[in-house]
């Protein structure tokens, strides 16, 4: 065996040379694809020697930064407009206070122990950064329910017997899969699939339906299936005993109501049915490196001028104060939405700037609502997931995955972005309240009269983000998106926004972790 | 006298949609939709929100302020799923006309067809975004 390379030794010298992420690159070159996710920070060899990076924005893509840097020599200064760390990683809790550019003075009413996240909320599995970094600083996570068959699904747009009707998922799933099971199992049995499958498939396919469809092996009918509920629960004894099973809705019915637009065979890259949270909020995740690099953050600075020349960058900031300051380094790794960077006075090339204007912010709408008591668990049986709707502005009610059983609980009244956000947002905040129960009671008539109290936050009207996030355009993408991945002279951008994870925090630490390795290439190589 | 005609014509149009309600004026759904941003006296906010008073996309040719908010551009979101022809004509003749600007009527035809003109087209939202 001696002298052999295995494909195991293999990956353990890459591994041993270029660390983790070396390895995963060897692993993906060779068809054992992990996926786009980059899984581990670059390893920054040789160090920094003391070289200075200014980083503008103390969300996670600067926090990244900083930390990363910090760890391998480098001297770091962070710039940051608020008053605490975390950029859009943000949690609203009792006294958290947020002003909007419309002058919207809000103070967070929860009581104490309840919170939403008006920003980043949920953590696929396969974000494999954002876990990295919860790992390695020890933030306690807990499962965040993206899926859930008891929740409702509540459409008023469609027609038919279903429409703004609330039903629960799984009713919707088992009866449109059934129905569509049954129909191409009896096309199929009878020979009319022939063409695309030989006789030996045949069989095999009709078998696949009938799992698929939960039909009858015989008749190859859907007459419903336990799955999707009783009418009488089973029980105890002859009586409720084996319960009363509960009739399915006809095909016409599902596919007149609309609901089926929640159906999928997998759910979406980005919306998997395992993902995480942070206990306590997601701005655990901001605390926690706050706790490492916390001392390197300047609070309540807010950028106004950023120049730089063949020597290095100066960038020019107004203090909690007003006091113009400046500060200057060798690189700048700049992390500030480019929906604010483009009202800053930047020097840049032509391209570069004009590259800027490539790209459009999404107006997102969050709200919180606190209810008495947590109805959708005791009422309706439902712990945590979403009510998929088609209601103008709402998006998703979401239940929250924390606190079961308790008494009170917040829960998201709505979630919404592009043109119906921006209308919303128009509303006063107890306005904003108003249409977002209105909505819930739609589907829950225990929701007005246990509401307490609201938090809203628009992305857009919100001053150093001016957007939920980056909406890049095809066109944007080729023209616009790869000019900004490269730096500007001394100025490296990083976020979210130069990532094809757009929105998510694994963008914004992948971002970084990119052009911190270009960034100290280019200082190796000087 | 003219931005009347307008309306007329675009009730007219707007009958054959199943939906229709009472038409709202434009300067309602200039404040519904817009006004959020662009405030109410449309001066927007500074650094953040262009304003539209006296801006030379909001007086010069309608359809290319049509195509502006149906598409997006920079900071602004596409409105092309949420504003149909006869609500988007009624907010841009406000805003043409509205504070000062000088903006020539833009016709419900205008808009039709910077719509059709527009080269994004409309991708399936999904349910939930991040």
């Amino acid at each position: 065996m001696d002298g052999v390379l295995t494909r195991r030794r293999f990956f353990e010298s890459l591994a041993a040379y270029g660390g983790v992420s070396l390895a995963m690159a060897g692993m993906d070159a060779l068809g054992y694809g992990f996926g786009s996710a980059q899984a581990a920070p670059p390893t920054l060899e040789g160090g920094g020697k003391g070289t200075k990076v200014v980083v503008l924005g103390a969300g996670l893509a600067g926090l990244t930064a900083a930390y990363e840097l910090t760890k391998h020599g480098y001297e770091v200064q962070v710039l940051e407009a608020r008053e605490f760390a975390g950029g859009r990683c943000q949690t609203a809790r009792n006294g958290f206070r947020h002003v909007d550019l419309n002058g919207n003075d809000q103070t967070c009413q929860f009581d104490e122990g309840l919170y939403i996240n008006h920003g980043p909320w949920r953590i696929p599995y396969h974000h494999r950064s954002t876990l990295h970094y919860t790992k390695l600083l020890g933030v306690p996570l807990e499962s965040f329910v993206n899926d859930n068959d008891a929740a409702y699904v509540y459409f008023e747009k469609g027609d038919g017997p279903l429409k703004g009707k609330p039903v629960r998922k799984g009713e919707i799933a088992a009866d449109a899969r059934g129905h569509a099971a049954e129909l191409i199992a009896k096309v199929a049995a009878k020979g009319g699939l022939d063409s695309a499958l030989t006789a030996e498939d045949r069989d095999l396919f009709v078998a696949y339906m009938v799992n698929e469809g939960r039909l009858s092996a015989t008749d190859l009918a859907y007459t419903g299936t336990e799955g999707r509920g009783f009418d009488v629960q089973p029980g105890a004894g002859v009586s409720p005993g084996p319960g009363k099973p509960s009739t399915p809705r006809s095909l016409a019915d599902v596919l007149h109501s609309g609901a089926w637009q929640t159906l999928t065979s997998v759910t979406g890259y980005e919306q998997q049915r395992t993902m995480l949270q942070p206990i306590g909020g997601m701005d655990q995740i901001a605390k926690a490196f706050e706790r490492k690099v916390g001392g390197l953050i300047r609070y309540s600075c807010v950028v106004e001028t950023i120049r730089q020349d063949a020597k290095g960058v100066k960038i020019g900031y107004r203090d909690a104060l007003g006091q113009k300051t400046e500060v200057a380094a060798d690189y700048c790794i700049c992390t500030i939405p480019l929906s604010v960077l483009r009202g800053i006075d930047l020097q840049a090339s032509k391209p570069f700037k004009a590259a800027m204007e490539g790209v459009a912010y999404a107006p997102v709408n969050k709200i919180g609502l606190q209810m008495k008591r947590r109805f959708w668990e005791e009422d309706h049986f439902i712990y945590g997931g979403h009510v998929y709707n088609d209601m103008p502005g709402v998006g998703t009610i979401s239940l929250p995955s924390s606190g079961w059983q308790s008494q009170k609980g917040v829960l998201l009244g709505y979630y919404s972005f592009g043109a119906e956000a921006a209308k919303i947002s128009a509303k006063s905040p107890a306005d904003r309240a108003a249409f977002a129960v209105a909505a819930g009671q739609k589907v829950f008539p225990e929701y007005a009269e246990n509401y307490e109290n609201a938090f809203s936050f628009c992305w857009h009207l919100a001053e150093h983000n001016l957007g939920g996030w980056a909406e890049w355009s095809e066109d944007g993408r080729k023209t616009a998106y790869p000019v900004l991945c490269e730096p500007d002279g001394r100025l490296y951008l990083a976020g979210e926004h130069l990532s094809y994870l757009g929105g998510w925090q694994a963008g914004a630490i992948e971002s970084a972790w990119q052009q911190i390795g270009k960034l100290h290439a280019r200082v190796r190589a000087a | 006298m003219l931005r009347n005609t307008i309306f007329a014509t675009l009730v007219l149009t707007a009958a054959a949609s199943p939906v229709w309600a009472a038409p709202q004026s434009g300067q309602t759904l200039y404040a519904d939709n817009c006004s959020a941003c662009h405030q109410v006296t449309g001066k927007g906010v500074k650094g953040a929100f262009p304003t539209l008073v006296g801006a030379p996309i909001v007086q010069g040719d309608g359809k290319l302020m049509a195509g502006v908010v149906l598409n997006g551009r920079a900071g602004m979101p596409a409105f092309k799923d949420d504003l149909s022809d006869a609500d988007l004509t009624g907010i841009l003749n406000y805003v043409r006309g509205a504070w000062g600007n000088k903006g020539k009527p833009v016709s419900f035809a205008d808009v039709a067809s910077a719509r059709a003109q527009s080269n994004a087209k409309a991708k399936a939202r999904g349910l939930q975004a991040h």
